[in-house]
């Protein structure tokens, strides 16, 4: 499907061009909803800025992106448009390609349930892809024209996920490592790119098999080493380690209170101080925690454990942005063919487009008007995540039913002929 | 002769001592100038008038006069301001020494059918609000600690001329203060009070600073004798519109402009003052009559315990008018020597300018012209060295170079 693919390519690039040089893309790159105090390209510019006046970027609390994003952009800064839109471009082949790998490998796996008569007959469904929901969807764009290294983030993640699904380990390795760089956070995709890969070369998932601990040894040394060797680099780039604390102390420690549509803001803001430790504990490990018990649960379905990791992270993590959600919601056309069971879907939408209105009303109103204040504003991020959490878990069900009636059939009977509910536990 | 000339000039020196001295020139009859008997009676006379002269004590006046409320219908208090301010004015002092503190402009308030003018009687009679009315604080300056800083003197140093009260020992200042109080404040904006006690404080402070010979207090507010219930200085007259627990009631209003005009006190006081002129010798007890009960329905209040003259002796000129006393002479002054132009001349023919300036502590120019050129920034070779090698290495491992046709 390359055509449709290119034709969408073009229209995406033409909407954020026209974009680009209409005069939103100020106002759009300064909301907090888009850009936070990691991915700003303000703060990017400001960054070069301080590296060209022989100062180190990092002192001070401006610049919080990793060495490597200087060294890209030291020679960019100039292309920054073009550099964010092939960032898009490239997470939206990467994950178009992605899935269609995907796709074939799922079809296969049914073709051969179904030749082996695991599957009842009327649960196959076509699984679309998602191209079109990465690119045109608003938060993307949003994330794009406001210039914010989010979408960098995104194209590393889909170049991992791509690289994944390929079965290339080491390539997989690499980028997961590249995007936790970026961001701590896609460490927890660790788990299901292992899970995958080993169910992609036949390794069964069994604590007591040498070859699994084997493939997990080998991963986590690839993983690793290449982590060990990015910081070296980066170490290298400006001859010290003042990123470090820049960087990750910063994403750890969330010093910076700026409202967004994450958790952290409102709470750290009225916290007291002998507190904050164990409440930031709380709060970062909760981002790590459900890792095990999903990739327990789901360890046949790697690819949706991606998804569940990916949407816990971007609701989770410490400064969420758009692009974040975006890129979980360029996952959801893959299983579409959940949408039969879902349960939620009027409410999540009614109140996701209603979040992200308000968003801005409630800003204005809180900021400019001086009438609101951040409780409201938070009341809607509070809101936002309720519902992005309510749209994961609801497509976490979906995904459970539909692997029971899998198994079970989709016309449920009990024991006597009658019809059966299916309640979830 | 000299002894009758000598009878002569005590019988004048007592009539004139409770007189000025112009008023002394009309007594003397015409042509008695030119003897010398004269000539001494007079240096004697200008010697003891010179006592009279001063008998009142002071130099200068100065007025203070405050409105402290804002809102159009507080329109009365800024007319009674603006009353008094023109009495004061008409009779001789000047806008350089009347500090006038108007809390809010009625003349451009847009309710104000007549715009730039303030009236001050029914059917606008009169238009207190000229082309010559000087306004040292408005609006939102008119604060009590503005109040009690120009009364104290105790200005920042960038506060111009017009906003100070520069007076001294021997000045005599009036006071006048109106809007709303109550029993023992006056508020300032709707939203601030001075108390009595702060206002005696003040007053203290200006008498150990010796900012005032005497002080004339007038308040036209509800409850206004509490104001100066807790005066303790020397030399302080206070009078107000009515006792602790009646208010001040206003005048008319004008069915024209809107609101009441004035208030009562200061109507009648404004009727008082426009029969005074710069040689009145109305009295201070004459004041105190102003506006009995049966016309302010409240009861004005006095209080000249603090003040060491007798009021009876005290003129309205005294306080209200800047009236100079001027003394004619006919002696002529010798002024001292003419002040020698000190010249220098160099010791050698030409002259020798030095040109001063300062030293250069930041040498400047060379910062500027010298500065180094600013270096961008490069990444370190050896940076991007490992950094394409690793690429380049992780490339060909996973795409050997025979997998990119399938790639492609």
């Amino acid at each position: 499907m390359a055509a449709p693919l290119t034709l969408l390519l073009v229209l995406a690039v033409t909407i954020r061009a026209a974009l680009f040089r209409s005069s939103l893309a100020e106002l759009i790159a300064e909301r907090v909803e888009v850009v936070s105090p990691i991915t700003a390209w303000k703060r990017v510019v400001e960054g070069l800025a301080l590296l060209d006046l022989g100062v180190s970027p990092y002192s001070g609390d401006v610049f919080h992106e990793t060495p490597l994003i200087i060294y890209l952009f030291h020679f960019v800064v100039d292309y920054a448009e073009i550099t964010f839109m092939l960032a898009d471009v490239i997470t939206a082949v990467a994950l178009y390609m992605a899935v269609k790998d995907y796709n074939k490998q799922v079809f296969r796996k049914q073709k051969f349930a179904l030749e082996a008569d695991r599957y009842p007959l009327d649960c196959l469904e076509l699984i679309r892809s998602p191209k079109e929901i990465y690119l045109l969807n608003p938060f993307t764009i949003l994330s794009c024209v406001a210039k914010s290294t989010c979408g960098l983030n995104n194209a590393v993640v889909a170049l991992f996920i791509f690289s994944t699904i390929k079965g290339n380990t080491l390539l997989s390795a690499i980028f997961l490592c590249l995007a936790t760089y970026q961001s701590i956070y896609p460490l927890t995709l660790c788990a299901p790119a292992m899970l995958y890969l080993m169910q992609r070369q036949y390794i069964p998932v069994n604590f007591r098999r040498a070859s699994f601990w084997w493939f997990i040894a080998q991963y986590l040394f690839m993983y690793l080493g290449s982590l060990f060797v990015l910081i070296c680099l980066s170490f290298f780039l400006l001859g010290s380690w003042d990123y470090m604390p820049s960087v990750y102390g910063f994403i750890l420690s969330v010093p910076d209170l700026t409202p967004n549509i994450g958790l952290f803001w409102y709470f750290f803001a009225e916290m007291f101080e002998h507190f904050r430790l164990f409440f930031l504990c709380v709060f970062q490990i909760n981002v790590f925690f459900y890792t095990i018990p999903l990739s327990v649960k789901l360890k046949e379905h790697p690819v949706f454990l991606i998804f569940m990791q990916l949407a816990v992270i971007s609701i989770f993590k410490s400064y969420p942005t758009v692009g974040d959600i975006a890129l979980y919601m360029a996952f959801l056309p893959v299983w579409s063919h959940l949408y039969r069971f879902l349960r939620n879907t009027f409410l999540v939408s009614c109140v996701l487009l209603a979040c992200s209105t308000l968003f801005p009303v409630l800003w204005h109103l809180w900021i400019y008007a001086g009438s609101a204040n951040s409780n409201f504003y938070y009341a809607i991020t509070l809101l936002f995540n309720v519902a992005q959490i309510l749209l994961v878990s609801d497509y976490f069900y979906a995904f459970l039913r539909r692997e029971h009636h899998l198994t079970y059939g989709l016309y449920l009977k009990r024991k006597d002929g009658s019809e059966a509910t299916l309640v979830l536990k | 002769q000299e002894f009758s000339c000598q009878i002569w000039g005590i019988f004048f020196l007592k009539k004139t001592f409770k007189g000025n001295l112009r008023n002394y020139w009309n007594f003397l009859p015409e042509g008695f100038i030119n003897t010398q008997l004269f000539t001494r009676f007079l240096s004697r006379i200008s010697q003891d008038s010179a006592g009279q002269f001063f008998s009142s004590g002071h130099t200068n006046n100065w007025a203070v006069l405050v409105c402290t409320s804002r809102f159009w219908f507080n329109y009365r208090h800024v007319a009674n301001t603006l009353s008094v301010y023109r009495s004061v004015k008409r009779l001789g002092i000047p806008d350089s020494h009347i500090v006038l503190m108007l809390a809010d402009d009625m003349a451009c308030n847009h309710r104000n059918p007549k715009p730039a003018t303030v009236f001050s009687h029914k059917n606008m009679e009169l238009n207190v609000y000229g082309d010559d009315v000087e306004v040292d604080y408005r609006g939102y300056e008119v604060t009590v600690e503005n109040f009690l800083r120009v009364l104290t003197g105790r200005l920042p140093p960038s506060t111009p001329r017009s906003k100070r009260l520069l007076s001294d020992d021997r000045s005599n200042i009036l006071i006048y203060l109106t809007g709303h109080g109550g029993n023992g404040f006056l508020k300032f904006q709707d939203s601030e009070e001075i108390s009595n006690v702060e206002l005696a404080d003040a007053f203290e402070q200006m008498w150990q600073k010796r900012r005032y010979n005497e002080l004339l207090f007038i308040i036209d507010t509800c409850q206004g004798a509490s104001m100066y219930e807790r005066f303790y200085s020397p030399n302080l007259m206070a009078l107000a519109s009515s006792q602790v627990g009646e208010d001040s009631l206003s005048h008319q209003p004008d069915l024209a402009i809107g609101v009441h005009l004035m208030d009562r006190y200061t109507f009648y006081l404004l009727e008082f003052l426009e029969d005074i002129h710069p040689a009145s010798k109305a009295n201070m007890n004459d004041l105190f009559k102003v506006c009995p009960k049966s016309q302010c329905v409240s009861t004005p209040g006095h209080r000249t315990d603090l003040f060491l003259r007798d009021p009876g002796s005290v003129l309205i000129t005294d306080f209200f008018g800047s009236v100079r006393k001027v003394e004619i002479t006919t002696e002529a002054i010798d002024l001292t020597d003419p002040i020698k132009e000190v010249e220098e001349r160099p010791a050698n023919g030409d002259v020798h300018k030095e040109m001063h300036s300062y030293v250069d502590q930041l040498p400047v120019s060379e910062i500027i012209h010298q500065k180094p050129k600013q270096k961008d920034w490069h990444p370190p070779d050896g940076f991007i060295l490992g950094l394409w090698t690793l690429i380049l290495l992780v490339f060909f491992q996973t795409y050997g170079v025979k997998h990119l046709r399938h790639i492609f």
